[in-house]
């Protein structure tokens, strides 16, 4: 068993089950421990930091064996190693020996694991322009995928979980404990407080007006920490989409658990309610998509596996086959099965297995529907601003750098499935998305509610970069994203534990002075998510790194968002119709660059505006600005290189089969997704008009919050109706609030008084009379019978008798029954009889 | 002389080499009987082995020798066989529902273990009336002739007046025993007088028999072509039944001669009640189905308008009963008297079989049905009959021994008492819970699968006659009445809390163990009722073929 498949799937099994273990030990720390302990803490940051050892080294077998990350940046050294990279499909010629000493283990571990072929492009070609003949040539490795364990066999149908790792995989498993771990121990930091018997929640009260007196949640805070660590994971390992909608579900809970997680506030409930039912309404379509997939396809798994020796192709396979294209018949798509070559194709007609094509679109556009209630993506973007109730570091693990992103993952991860019709929804929802958070964030004030649009809005970049047929730039921006909005998060926290829980920006200012070191790793943050660059630089980069990096100096987010702004500037070329696609996120990258130096002036610039705040301020302890530095380092150089740098080059590593040459318009939407060729040539307009949008907004928020050269307050005046339509979020909540929650209230209120009206009264008036004949009956039992004998005892009581004469009395009264009823079953009986 | 001698010797030989073996059960019981008296007398030898040890190995030995002789019946496809010159009969009913009464006395005697009554001094004593009472009920189950009715009866009933006022100085248990022992004289004499009628009237006591001239054999001489009652002598038979039902219905504590019931129960102590409750009853229905078999269980119907009409009555009775026990529990706030009132109601459950199988059979050729669907649904009111006992037995004396066992805690047994008591005890108020649902009738426990096999039969003698399904109907109905008392003995355990100065009890493992040892058969007969319908099914076929 030394298989590739097998081996990684280990180290990333026990990472991902590491966090329940320590689950299972902290929740219980309210027992075991004092409040003051912090084992709980220790234990926790113990188990993820030792997910993220593991999945260091699954990373690294996974790039020794592939040369995913290492090799990417050059076409030069591509072509030397594409018999390394290119492990054959069993049942192929194999390139080299290498290769064919797995083809051998393939084939001896054929029903534990399986090597996927379809997915033949790599990152590495789009600097080179030979990459079309590379990819009609070789079937490489792109994913591993087995079964761990069977849950359960219906026929042929079959629940299990199983992995299914790929380069994403791994960068995930990479991305969630690194960041996790950051955050834990910043968590330590932040949460000190609850290390106490009595923690006194001064936004909490009591029904007499007092703050609410509690002991401390130190423990039950790292306890769900470590649930949604390990539920986090468990979505990244997942091989079969039942298996990650276990844990999409369970992240919900952890989401739940953490937003709630001052149950004593009222609006933290209903915040942490309102995640959980948005989701919902996000998930029913989730069920939907996963209901038609089983029906039709009868597998849930995303890889091929074995049944009893057979080959049986998964999801992926079924739709896509190894050339990535959808075989259509008629209104029907035909599922791929097994061919004589090895390839997945489409068997002959009449013996194929189909499946309608509106089925396959609504199954997938309800998958997204998962998707968009996770990622909060329009229109169910309404709970994460809300979310923001929980602690910082919730805000910054939870609600930005992964369970957010876990959409953006699964549709990502699902991108085989999806036809055109639903990549271009999937598109708008996103361009719609962030253009709408983008505004709202403009007039947010309270620190923490900016960073929640800002992720709403860069979720939206990520979603539509997916939609684009830009699936490695969409999740390029996912990873990037998550260090810098992580590296954002904590600094807010910072900011808010220094300042004593004041969120609101306009009672700050000037802070930089106060607390340094959390103002400049924001500002790396701040200039990240902006997309700031310096021109021209690449040349000197180049120098300074023999010719290694010639992108222009840079973080991490201008990278990742070039790399969305091209694909969507491609993609308007090839359909001009959608033009909104590329004009809306250029407008949103000024925005952004508006916004996120708005809040990083109002914060740590100027002079400060509330005095009492600036006086108590203070930087936070080392615990917690350890992190931040950790954090802003790879906020600032994760994406080096940009589409030619290592990261970029693994994620293209695993990227669909197909989407490297493009596809033509087709089908009833008639979109065509433009190649990576196409995608290079604009990549220097595209770059640059989107650094330009970034610079404007930029000035002007210096000129407007550093500067001062016009009052903020005036052109709030001035067009005070824009400005309340965006304060009050677009009016989505009151919307929602008109169209679902006060219907709802009212159909259930009728439902309550229609029960209690004339179900309760029927009950209680059949119970009523149940009483009453029970009632009568007791009445003749005691008043009757009991009644005539306790009469006669007691009036002989009262005579004075001794008590045998009293029990004579009722025993004759006894007797007397006897022959009473004697004499009166016989009387009656000689009267119902037949006297013939 | 020597045809003397020889009849002698003949009757020696058979006694001792066949009726002394059937009767080992009744002989252990009475051999414990003497030693545990003798032990007492020879100084101090009780004071090395407490009476309760030699009770529970008498009543272990008693429960061996009867699982025994099911068993050996059973796999020798045996029929009855009469004994002691015909006065017992030896049959897989009779051993069924001796098998089922040691059972009941092994449980009995393990509770008066854990319950500390009677104590050391009295121990003797109580366990003397105990298993002589259990003697009187083995024989009411094996009787097979009026002269062994009535000794059985009064056997049983003797010592269990006794025992109601075995608390000496408790001026209720006192007077409860003494009403008791009232009653039972009234009831007692109505009985003989009815059995001195039928015995006149028929010549003879023999229930069956097939060598003797029985009361079906004489009854087909005296009244074949009679229809109804119009001569005196079938208005006389009527009446004589129905004295003798009298003494039966007093034991089995029918409406309207139930009266003795609630007050015996209250007075005397639970496990008594307990006793009482299930044992009196098991051996009463064996005698019950043994008297109406000897009328309504030979070859020819003979006057089935009379016997069609006395099924009836039973149904009427039972119906009566049910309601009347059902909802004068309803209002009782002490748990002894309720159990009381649920006891007389089940006995109305089980009349129920018992109606349905005199109507079936004495009216079953008259409606037209064929032989082989009369016999088949008889059996299946005796099966039904047999396998509402046997969880009767678990689920009753569950239900009496939790009241007692919490009782030695908290010292009342008013329903009240329990209050909250849900998490101080609860494996015996679990048991409770188990014990209360399966009396009711909910699935997945025995009490449904008894109540549905009574049920199943009653709707197939409705066939013979509509007033089955008026019965039915009845039944159906007192089963949801029932869930309201049960329920509220468990929501004081579990929802309300404890009075404020309650004193919290802690209950050792071993009484939760006993509990559990009550409610685990409960449960397992709902989840495999077949283990015990299968040998119920076997035993009904014997004895109804």
């Amino acid at each position: 068993m030394d298989s590739l498949g097998y081996e990684l799937s280990w180290y990333l099994r026990i990472a991902w089950l590491l966090p329940l273990l320590g689950f299972a030990i902290e929740v219980f720390g309210g027992y075991w421990g004092t409040r003051k302990t912090k084992t709980a803490a220790y234990l926790a940051i113990g188990c993820i930091a030792a997910g993220f050892v593991l999945s260091t080294v699954a990373f690294c077998r996974w790039n020794a064996e592939t040369g995913a990350f290492s090799h990417s940046g050059e076409a030069a050294v591509h072509e030397e190693h594409a018999s390394l990279r290119h492990i054959p499909f069993a049942g192929q010629a194999a390139v080299a020996d290498h290769a064919e000493g797995h083809a051998a283990e393939h084939a001896e571990h054929g029903s534990g694991e399986h090597v996927h072929g379809e997915h033949a492009s790599d990152g590495a070609e789009h600097g080179g322009a030979q990459h079309d003949e590379h990819h009609a040539e070789h079937q490489s490795i792109a994913a591993l995928s087995g079964t761990i364990y069977t849950l359960g066999k219906f026929g042929d149908l079959e629940v299990s979980i199983d992995y299914y790792i790929d380069s994403l995989t791994i960068l995930m498993f990479m991305m969630v404990t690194f960041i996790a771990t950051c955050i834990h121990i910043f968590a330590v930091g932040y949460m000190s407080d609850e290390l106490t018997e009595d923690y006194v929640d001064h936004f909490a009260h009591t029904s007499d007006g007092h703050h609410v007196h509690r002991p401390g949640r130190f423990y039950r805070f790292f306890s769900y920490f470590s649930l949604f660590s390990f539920s986090m994971l468990g979505i990244c390992f997942a091989g079969n989409i039942f298996q990650v909608f276990v844990f999409w579900e369970l992240v919900g809970i952890c989401s739940y658990l953490l937003i709630g997680f001052y149950t004593e506030r009222k609006s933290a409930n209903v915040a942490a309610n309102k995640a959980f039912i948005v989701n919902r309404v996000g998930d029913f379509g989730f069920i939907i998509g996963l209901m038609i997939l089983w029906t039709y396809c009868g597998t849930f798994k995303f890889g091929d596996y074995e049944v009893d020796g057979h080959e049986r192709p998964g999801l992926f396979s079924m739709v896509r086959g190894h050339d990535g294209e959808l075989a259509q018949q008629g209104s029907d798509v035909i599922l791929k099965t097994h061919g004589h070559d090895g390839h997945w194709q489409a068997p002959q007609e009449g013996e194929s297995k189909t499946i309608p094509y509106t089925l396959l679109v609504v199954a997938g556009l309800g998958v997204f529907g998962g998707c968009i209630g996770k990622s909060a993506q329009f229109p169910l973007q309404t709970w994460l601003p809300d979310a923001m109730e929980g602690p910082t570091p919730v805000s910054a693990l939870v609600h930005s750098a992964t369970m957010v992103a876990a959409g953006v993952y699964l549709a990502g991860r699902f991108f085989p499935v999806f036809t055109t019709e639903v990549l271009l929804a999937i598109a708008y929802v996103g361009c719609i998305t962030l253009f709408i958070a983008a505004t709202i964030a403009i007039v947010a004030t309270d620190i923490k509610k900016v960073l929640a649009y800002s992720t709403i809005s860069q979720l939206g970049y990520m979603m539509l970069a997916i939609g684009l047929g830009g699936w490695a730039a969409g999740l390029f921006h996912l990873i990037t994203h998550a260090f810098f909005k992580s590296l954002m998060f904590l600094c807010s926290g910072s900011v808010i534990h220094g300042c004593h829980h004041e969120q609101e920006m306009p009672k700050m200012g000037g802070l930089r002075r106060k607390m340094p070191i959390t103002a400049y790793t924001m500002l790396v943050g701040v200039i990240a998510i902006a997309g700031l660059a310096i021109p021209g630089t690449g040349q000197l980069m180049s120098l300074l790194t023999f010719g290694a990096v010639d992108k222009p100096l840079a973080f991490s987010g201008f990278h990742s968002k070039d790399a969305i702004v091209a694909t969507a500037l491609a993609y308007t070329q090839l359909n001009p119709l959608h033009f909104l696609l590329f004009l809306t996120p250029l407008v949103t990258a000024g925005i952004t660059a508006f916004y996120m130096f708005r809040l990083w002036f109002y914060t740590f610039a100027g002079d400060p505006r509330d005095h009492h705040v600036y006086d108590h301020c203070h930087e936070s302890p080392k615990v917690m600005w350890v992190p931040l530095v950790v954090l802003s380092f790879f906020a600032a150089f994760c994406a080096a290189n940009g589409e030619q740098g290592s990261l970029f080059g693994m994620l293209s590593f695993s990227e669909p089969v197909g989407l490297a040459d493009g596809m033509t318009a087709t089908g009833t939407a008639a979109i065509a997704v433009p190649s990576h060729h196409a995608v290079h040539d604009v990549h220097g307009t595209a770059g640059a008009v989107a650094l330009l949008a970034a610079v404007l907004g930029t000035l002007t928020a210096y000129l407007l919050y550093c500067r001062k050269v016009v009052d903020p307050e005036n052109i709030r005046n001035q067009f005070s109706g824009v400005y309340n339509f965006l304060v009050e979020k677009w009016q989505f909540d009151n919307l929602y609030d008109a169209a679902f929650v006060r219907p709802s209230h009212s159909v259930a209120r009728w439902c309550a008084a229609c029960d209690r009206n004339i179900f309760d009264a029927i009950l209680h008036g059949s119970v009523k009379v149940c009483i009453w004949v029970a009632t009568i009956d007791r009445k003749f039992d005691e008043g009757i019978v009991d009644g005539l004998v306790n009469l006669i005892g007691n009036v002989t009581r009262s005579v004075g008798l001794s008590l045998s004469v009293f029990q004579t009395g009722r025993m004759r009264q006894y007797v007397m029954f006897i022959a009473v009823g004697v004499v009166t079953l016989f009387a009656l009986l000689f009267a119902f009889m037949p006297k013939a | 002389m020597s045809s003397f001698g020889e009849l002698l010797n003949n009757l020696v030989a058979e006694t001792t080499q066949r009726s002394l073996c059937h009767f080992s059960p009744e002989l252990a019981l009475s051999g414990t009987i003497v030693i545990l008296l003798l032990m007492r007398l020879f100084g101090s030898i009780d004071r090395w082995i407490p009476p309760y040890f030699t009770a529970l190995v008498g009543s272990l030995a008693a429960l061996g020798l009867c699982g025994r002789q099911l068993l050996d019946l059973l796999n020798d496809g045996a029929a009855s066989e009469e004994f002691f010159s015909g006065m017992l009969v030896f049959d897989p009913f009779g051993a069924f529902v001796r098998g089922l009464l040691a059972l009941f006395l092994v449980l009995v005697v393990a509770l008066t273990v854990l319950t500390g009554i009677p104590d050391r001094e009295d121990g003797p004593d109580f366990y003397a009336l105990l298993f002589g009472s259990t003697i009187g009920m083995m024989i009411m189950a094996s009787a097979n002739h009026m002269l062994m009715f009535f000794m059985g009866i009064e056997m049983a009933s003797v010592p269990s007046y006794a025992m109601v006022g075995f608390l000496k100085g408790r001026t209720k248990s006192s007077e409860a025993a003494f009403k008791y022992v009232v009653y039972g004289a009234g009831a007692a004499g109505v009985m003989l007088y009815g059995i001195s009628l039928l015995m006149g009237l028929l010549g003879t006591g023999t229930l069956v028999s097939e060598t003797m001239p029985d009361m079906a054999s004489n009854l087909q001489l005296a009244f074949a072509g009679t229809t109804g009652i119009g001569s005196a002598a079938s208005m006389t038979l009527l009446l004589a039944v129905l004295m003798v039902m009298v003494g039966l219905a007093f034991k089995l504590s029918l409406v309207p001669f139930h009266f003795w019931c609630p007050d015996a129960f209250q007075g005397a102590s639970a496990e008594v009640a307990g006793f009482l409750s299930v044992g009196s009853k098991a051996a009463a229905f064996a005698l019950l189905v043994r008297f109406c078999l000897s009328f309504v269980g030979g070859e020819t119907a003979v006057l089935p308008e009379i016997f069609t009409g006395f099924g009836v009555a039973l149904g009427v009775m039972a119906c009566v009963t049910v309601t009347f026990g059902n909802l004068a529990a309803y209002s009782q706030t002490n748990a002894k008297r309720l159990l009381a009132y649920s006891t007389i109601a089940h006995a109305g459950y089980m009349l129920m079989a018992v109606s349905a199988l005199v109507v079936v059979l004495a009216g079953g050729p008259g409606a037209g049905l064929s032989e082989g669907v009369i016999g088949e649904t008889a059996q299946r009111c005796v099966e039904g009959l047999l396998f509402y006992l046997f969880v009767y037995l678990f689920m009753n004396l569950g239900a009496f021994a939790v009241v007692a066992l919490l009782r030695n805690h908290t010292y009342s047994e008013e329903i009240d008492s329990f209050n909250g008591l849900g998490w101080q005890a609860p494996a015996l108020c679990i048991c409770m819970a188990v014990c209360a649902f399966s009396l009711v009738g909910l699935p997945p426990l025995g009490g449904f699968w008894g109540k549905l096999v009574i049920f199943m039969s009653v709707f197939k003698a409705g066939d013979v006659h509509w007033f089955m399904y008026v019965m039915l109907v009845i039944g159906g109905l007192n089963t949801v009445f029932s869930l309201f008392y049960y329920v509220r003995m468990l929501k004081a355990m579990f929802i309300t809390p404890a009075a404020e100065e309650a004193r919290p009890i802690e209950v050792p493992a071993a009484i939760g163990n006993y509990a559990l040892l009550l409610a685990i058969p409960v449960l397992l007969l709902g989840i495999f009722p077949t283990w015990t319908t299968n040998l119920a099914q076997r035993v009904s076929e014997v004895l109804v073929p």
